[in-house]
């Protein structure tokens, strides 16, 4: 069970970490559009 | 930004949902990687079909948006592609027991990585930004022929590794993997949409300050 979650938490981890990443990058965009 | 918020969410759970909520399926090892490693693919013949269609929408109105559009869709499809291409890598080695096997469906998507990677080499190659997109909007629509043909003819039709009748018919996946499958494929082309209006937002920002 402990790797199972650990399993879970990594990709999570990934994700969470790109969408950031995404939310950042659409922000600037938008600024520099204005 | 209410809709982006949902897409992180809805990845999130997909992600959770594909270890926890779906069983090993009968027969593999390891399966799971197909809640990833399909969407991809998906994505990527989907993107491909958009680089067409702006193509062919550059040829009729010869707006260079149209041709910016097109080549942010192949540029995403390949992204997408080579996603599909590492994580089929992954579970290769674990299913199969080699990372490479000359499946029809590998052989394919190398073929189709070829095509839209030597796109790219075409629009580096050409100056002018008027002879570049004509150029690459023929291309475009021509790579369809390939794309279909190595996708839907010979990967579905020779393929001995990859499992066929997976999404339907008697074979088909069990409920809770269709569940999570269709689930990934929705937040995966709704990441693809979000990339690319992204990618556009830049390519117009970019053409604004060129022509000024």
């Amino acid at each position: 069970m402990p790797g199972k979650i650990a399993l879970v938490i990594a990709p999570l981890i990934v994700w969470v970490g790109l969408f950031l990443y995404l939310l950042w990058i659409d922000r600037q965009v938008r600024e520099l559009r204005k | 930004m209410a809709l982006k918020l949902l897409l992180g969410v809805w990845m999130a759970a997909v992600v959770v949902a594909a270890f926890l909520y779906a069983p090993a399926a009968e027969g593999f090892r390891q399966s799971r990687i197909i809640f990833f490693h399909v969407p991809n693919a998906m994505v990527a013949v989907v993107a491909f079909i958009v680089a067409m269609i702006y193509a062919v929408q550059y040829l009729r109105g010869k707006r260079l948006v149209d041709d910016a559009k097109s080549a942010i869709s192949a540029e995403l499809g390949l992204l997408f592609a080579v996603l599909a291409t590492v994580t089929g890598l992954v579970f290769a080695r674990v299913e199969w027991g080699s990372w490479w096997n000359w499946d029809a469906r590998e052989s394919s998507i190398l073929m189709l990585l070829l095509v839209y990677a030597a796109y790219f080499a075409l629009r580096a190659a050409v100056d002018g930004a008027e002879r570049r997109a004509a150029l690459s909007a023929v291309y475009a629509i021509a790579a369809i022929a390939p794309m279909v043909l190595f996708t839907f003819v010979v990967s579905a039709q020779m393929s001995e590794l990859h499992p066929k009748g997976t999404l339907i018919g008697r074979h088909a996946l069990r409920q809770e993997y269709r569940v999570v499958l269709y689930s990934a494929m929705a937040g995966f082309l709704g990441l693809y949409l979000w990339l690319f209006r992204t990618r556009t937002a830049l390519a117009e920002v970019r053409m604004k300050l060129r022509r000024y």
